[in-house]
C-alpha cells in the first residue's frame, strides 16, 4: 500500500497550490481558527488531522468560500484571492467534496455533474465526452448514464470528485472522505487520489483514521484547538505520535473490561424479511440472536441491508415480516416510541437526518427520543431544568466540546455532534443499543472513550447490535460478527481469529463463508 | 445583561421593518401625487378612546387568526384555510347559540366548543389528506376555503331568519343571557367611554395556552421537532402522521375561535355580512410575530391600528384607505429581511466580544429559544 511518491513533498521548489497565512475565524463562544498557516504543494496529497472541534472543517469551508475568514490571507496558485462564495473558489480552481453527498438520486451521473455547470461544456454530447475523459484520465470508472440511486457509496463519492474536476478544480478538498467507506473502497479512493496527484493536482483531505493518513499523505498538518501545530511528513511520525500531537499530551491507554455474556437471549430476530416497492428483497430471512451483555457486529458493504435491518428493529419500516423479540416482548405491534421505552437506544447512521434537530439547542436534542421518560419529561410536561442538567452530564462524560447547553446543535463540529448522540442514546440504561457507525467522524481519543463507555455498559448487561464500516471497530468491539450480503446473513466470524482481509472478502461475496 | 440587550435588539428587527414600510408607502403616495404628510399625520395621530376600543377589538380577532396559523407554522404546515375554517365555525357557533338549547353561559360554552370542533374537523380534512395521501395542505386548505364559502351560503339560506326591515339574512339572534358582556374602557380624557369585547380575555388565555403547550409540553416538543425534521422525529418515535392530523385540527380549533368575539360581542348572529378575510391577515400576522405569542399580539395590534387609523383617510384627505394594505404587505416582507440583518449583527457583535475575551468558554449561543426560521425555509 505504501508507495514512494514521485514529487519530493518537502521540496520547496514545488510550486504552491494553496498558501494560507494567519487564518482566524470565530463563532459565538468559540475560536474555531486562530493563526492557521498551511502550504499545500502541487502534486501532493496533504492531510489535515486534529481532534473533534479543532477547526478542520471550518478551515476547509473558508478555503472553499463557504465562510469568510475573520483574518488572514488566502493565496491560490501564487496570487492572493478573496473568496466570498463557493463560486469564487471554483473560479480560482478549488473544489470541495462534502461528507454529506449532494447528489440528486433520481438523476443520472451526467445530469448531476452538469447541473449548475452548464456553461462549462454544455449539457449534451460535449459534456458527456468530457465526463468520460475525466473518468478515464483519473481512473474513476464512472458511467455517465448510470442513475445515481443505483450507485454505492464509493461510486457516489467518485461522482462527487468528478463533479469537482468537471468544474476545473486543481485543488480538491475532501472532508472525511473515508468515514463512510469500507476498506476496499478506501483503497480505491486512495488509488484515485494518487492519480490526481500524478496529474499535478493538489488534494487536501481530513481524516480521523491516522493509519490511512500515514499511508496516503505526502504531508500532514496537525491542528489543535484552532491553530496549526506542526506539519510533518509521514516517514517521520507514527500514528501514536500524530495522535499525541493532536491532543497535546500523551494518549491514555484504552481500558479493558471483561466479557460478561450470559446465556439469556436479549434480542431474537427470526425470519425478518422486507421487500422494496419493486419486490426486490432488501432483507431476506434474517435470523440471529443477541445475548445479554453481547455485542453482535454486522459487517457488510454499505447498502446490503444494514440500514433496513436497523430500521426494521426500530419499527421505522412498515412492511417487514418475521418476528423480533426483545426479552420476551414481541416488538411487532410496538411503535418506535414504545420500542425506545422498552429499552432500545438508537445511534442512527445519518446523524443529521435521524439524530438531531440542528436548529434546536443541545438540551432539546437531549430530549429527542426521550420525550416520554425522565429526566427530560414527567407526564406530559418537558422538564427543561432537568434536561439541561442531564445534557451537561453528557457533555462532561463524553467530552462534547461546546460553549454550553443552549447552543444549537448545528454549531457543534461533526464529531462533537456524534458524541452528544452517543451520550444521549446511552442514557436511561438501555438494554439494547443499536449502534450504526457509533464512532463515525470522531477522533481517535473520543473513539476510545466511546468504546469504553460501550464496554462498560456491556459489562452491566447491555446488548449491542453494532453496524460499522470500520472493520477495526467491528473486530475490536464485537463478541461475534455476522456478514450481511444482499440482505442475507452469509456467514458468522469470531472476531478473535478473523482478519480484516477475510471479513472484507466475505463482505463482497468473494470468499466462502465459514 | 446580554439577555436584555438581546431582547432590545429583537425589537430592532420589526422596527427596521416599520421604517422600511414607512419609506416605501411614502414613495407610493408621492408617486401617486397624494399628500404624504397629511396621510401620515392622520394615521399616526393618537387614537381616541373610541378608536382604541376598535383597535383592541380588531386586534383580538386578528390575534386568534394569527395564533391559528402559527400553530400549523410551528410544524411546518401552512394552513391557508383559517379563513374557511373560521367562517364555517362561526356559522355553526351562531346556530347553536341561537337555538339556545342550554341556558345562559352554558349555551355560550356549548357554542364555543361546537365552533372549535367544527373548525378542527374542517381543518382535519386537510390534515388527513396530507397524512394519508400526501396531498399538500396548501392546496387542500385553499380548496376547502371555497367549499366552506358555498356550504355556509347554502346552509345560511336553510337556517336563516330574515331580519326585520332589511333584506340581509342571518341566523337566529343569540339570547341576551348568552352574550359575552363588554369590558368598559375608561376614557383618559373624560370623553365618551368605549367598550371592548369581553372575548379579549379568552384571546389572552388562548395566547397563554399556546405558549405553554408549545414550550412546556411534550406535545409541543413533538410538534416543533416534527416541524424541524420529519426524519429525526420519526427516529425519535414521534408518529408523524398522527401529529400532522392533530396539529391541523388544533390549528382549525383555534381558527374556530376567530369569528366568535364578533359573534358574541357585537353581531349576535351570523349573517351574510359577517366579516370575512380574517384568515389571510392571520398569515401575515403570524409571520410578523414570528410565531411568538407576544409577537403575534404586537403584530395584531399594529395591523388593527393601521386599519382603524386609515378609515377616515378617504373623507379627510381623499386617499383610499387601501394604502395601508401596501404598508402591511411591505412590513411582512421587510421583517423577514431585517430579522436576518439583526441576526448577523448579533453574531458579529458576539464574535468581537469573544475576540476581546479571547477564551473559548461562554454559554452564549446565537439562538434564543423563541424565534425559529422555519417559515422562510418553507417559503
Ligand atoms: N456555524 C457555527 N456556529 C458556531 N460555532 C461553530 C459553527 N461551525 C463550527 N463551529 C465551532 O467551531 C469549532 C470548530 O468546528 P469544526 O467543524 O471546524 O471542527 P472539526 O475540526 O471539523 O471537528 P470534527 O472532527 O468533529 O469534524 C467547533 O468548536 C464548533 O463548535
Ligand atoms: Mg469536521
Amino acid at each position: 500500500m505504501t508507495e514512494t511518491s514521485s514529487t519530493a513533498p518537502g521540496d520547496p521548489s514545488t510550486p504552491l497550490a494553496v498558501r494560507l497565512r494567519g487564518i482566524g475565524k470565530r463563532f459565538p463562544g468559540v475560536i474555531a481558527n486562530d493563526d492557521v498557516n498551511i502550504d499545500v504543494r502541487r502534486g501532493t496529497i496533504h492531510a489535515v488531522v486534529g481532534e473533534n472541534g479543532a477547526g478542520k472543517s471550518t478551515l476547509m469551508k473558508i478555503l472553499y468560500g463557504v465562510q469568510p475568514p475573520d483574518s488572514g490571507t488566502i493565496e491560490i496558485g501564487g496570487s492572493q484571492v478573496k473568496l466570498s462564495s463557493p463560486a469564487d473558489a471554483i473560479k480560482a480552481g478549488v473544489g470541495m467534496v462534502f461528507q454529506h453527498f449532494m447528489l440528486a438520486d433520481n438523476l443520472t451521473v451526467l445530469e448531476n455533474v452538469v447541473l449548475g455547470a452548464e456553461k462549462q461544456h454544455g449539457i449534451g454530447r460535449k459534456a458527456r465526452a468530457e465526463v468520460r475523459r475525466i473518468s478515464d484520465a483519473y481512473g474513476l470508472g464512472v458511467d455517465p448514464d448510470a442513475l445515481v440511486e443505483d450507485l454505492g457509496v464509493g461510486a457516489r463519492q467518485r461522482v462527487e470528485i468528478l463533479k469537482v474536476l468537471f468544474r476545473g478544480a486543481r485543488t480538491i478538498i475532501l472532508d472525511e472522505p473515508t468515514a463512510v467507506l469500507v476498506p476496499q473502497e478506501v483503497d480505491e479512493l486512495f488509488g484515485n487520489l494518487r492519480e490526481l496527484k500524478k496529474e499535478g493536482l493538489a488534494v487536501l483531505f481530513i481524516s480521523h483514521k491516522l493509519d490511512e493518513v500515514l499511508s496516503v499523505a505526502d504531508e500532514i498538518t496537525v491542528i489543535r484547538r484552532g491553530t496549526t501545530v506542526r506539519t510533518v511528513v509521514p516517514a517521520d511520525v507514527t500514528s501514536r505520535q500524530l495522535a499525541e500531537l493532536m491532543v497535546g499530551s500523551e494518549l491514555p491507554s484504552p481500558g479493558i473490561s471483561e466479557k460478561a455474556t450470559s446465556t439469556r437471549v436479549q434480542l431474537a430476530v427470526t425470519g425478518l424479511t422486507l421487500h422494496d416497492a419493486a419486490g426486490r428483497a432488501l432483507l431476506d430471512d434474517v435470523t440471529f440472536e443477541i445475548r445479554r451483555g453481547e455485542i453482535l457486529g454486522i459487517a457488510g458493504v454499505e447498502g446490503n441491508g444494514q440500514a433496513e435491518l436497523v430500521e426494521a428493529v426500530m419499527g421505522m419500516r412498515p412492511g417487514a415480516t418475521g418476528s423480533i423479540v426483545l426479552t420476551d416482548q414481541d416488538l411487532a405491534p410496538m411503535s418506535t416510541l414504545r420500542r425506545r421505552e422498552a429499552g432500545i437506544g438508537y445511534i442512527p447512521e445519518d446523524r443529521h437526518r435521524h439524530g438531531l434537530l440542528l436548529d434546536s439547542p443541545l438540551w432539546e436534542n437531549r430530549v429527542l427520543g426521550h420525550q416520554s421518560r425522565p429526566p427530560s419529561a414527567s407526564g406530559r410536561l418537558i422538564k427543561r431544568g432537568a434536561a439541561r442538567a442531564d445534557t451537561q452530564r453528557i457533555i462532561d462524560a463524553y467530552d462534547v466540546r461546546t460553549p454550553g447547553t443552549d447552543v444549537p446543535a448545528r454549531a457543534l463540529s461533526g464529531g462533537n455532534q456524534q458524541k452528544l448522540i452517543v451520550g444521549r442514546e446511552m442514557s436511561g440504561d438501555p438494554i439494547l443499543l443499536i449502534a450504526a457507525h457509533p464512532t463515525r467522524g470522531v477522533d481517535v481519543g473520543a473513539q476510545a472513550a466511546i468504546w469504553n463507555h460501550i464496554r462498560e455498559a456491556r459489562a452491566d448487561g447491555l446488548s449491542v447490535l453494532l453496524i460499522s464500516a470500520d472493520l477495526d471497530e467491528l473486530i475490536g468491539l464485537s463478541d461475534r460478527i455476522e456478514v450481511v450480503l444482499r440482505g442475507r446473513l452469509v456467514g458468522e466470524f469470531d472476531p478473535s481469529d478473523v482478519t480484516p482481509e477475510q471479513l472484507g472478502s466475505a463482505m463482497t461475496g468473494a470468499g466462502s463463508a465459514a | 445583561m446580554t439577555r436584555v440587550l438581546r431582547a432590545l435588539l429583537g425589537l430592532l428587527a420589526p422596527l427596521l421593518a416599520l421604517v422600511a414600510a414607512f419609506v416605501i408607502t411614502s414613495l407610493v403616495l408621492i408617486s401617486a401625487g397624494d399628500p404624504v404628510g397629511e396621510v401620515w399625520s392622520e394615521i399616526l395621530q393618537v387614537p381616541e378612546t373610541r378608536n382604541v376600543a376598535n383597535i383592541v377589538n380588531q386586534a383580538c380577532v386578528l390575534y386568534l387568526s394569527g395564533l391559528a396559523v402559527a400553530v400549523a407554522f410551528r410544524m411546518n404546515l401552512f394552513n391557508i384555510g383559517v379563513d374557511g375554517q373560521y367562517r364555517i365555525a362561526a356559522f355553526v357557533g351562531a346556530v347553536v347559540a341561537g337555538e339556545a338549547w342550554l341556558p345562559g353561559y352554558l349555551n355560550t360554552a356549548l357554542a364555543i366548543v361546537c365552533a372549535m370542533a367544527v373548525g378542527a374537523l374542517w381543518a382535519g380534512i386537510a390534515g388527513v389528506l396530507r397524512a394519508t395521501r400526501g396531498v399538500s395542505e396548501v392546496i387542500s386548505t385553499i380548496m376547502l376555503n371555497f367549499i366552506s364559502t358555498s356550504v355556509v351560503a347554502y346552509l345560511l339560506r336553510e337556517a336563516a331568519v330574515r331580519e326585520e326591515g332589511s333584506n340581509t339574512i342571518g341566523t337566529k339572534e343569540i339570547p341576551e343571557g348568552s352574550r359575552i358582556g363588554p369590558i368598559p374602557l375608561a376614557a383618559a380624557d373624560s370623553g365618551p367611554t368605549a367598550e371592548i369585547y369581553g372575548f379579549v380575555v379568552l384571546a389572552v388565555l388562548a395566547g397563554v395556552a399556546y405558549w405553554f403547550v408549545m414550550s412546556r409540553t411534550r406535545f409541543g416538543f413533538d410538534l416543533r421537532a416534527t416541524g424541524q425534521s420529519t426524519t429525526a422525529a420519526v427516529a425519535s418515535g414521534i408518529n408523524v402522521r398522527r401529529m400532522t392530523i392533530i396539529t391541523m385540527m388544533l390549528s382549525g380549533a383555534v381558527a374556530g375561535l376567530v369569528g366568535l368575539p364578533i359573534l358574541f360581542g357585537e353581531a349576535y348572529s351570523y349573517g351574510s355580512t359577517f366579516q370575512s378575510g380574517l384568515g389571510f391577515a392571520g398569515i401575515a400576522i403570524a409571520l410578523l410575530g414570528r410565531n411568538n405569542p407576544v409577537g403575534i399580539a404586537l403584530a395584531a395590534l399594529l395591523f388593527a391600528f393601521l386599519e382603524e387609523q386609515s378609515n377616515p383617510l378617504q373623507i379627510l384627505v381623499g386617499v383610499s384607505p387601501e394604502i395601508v394594505a401596501i404598508t402591511q404587505g411591505v412590513i411582512v416582507l421587510t421583517v423577514v429581511i431585517s430579522y436576518e440583518v439583526v441576526r448577523r449583527f448579533l453574531t458579529r457583535r458576539e464574535q468581537s466580544r469573544v475576540a476581546k475575551a479571547e477564551r473559548p468558554a461562554d454559554p452564549a449561543g446565537p439562538a434564543d429559544p423563541a424565534p425559529t426560521q422555519d417559515q422562510e425555509a418553507r417559503a
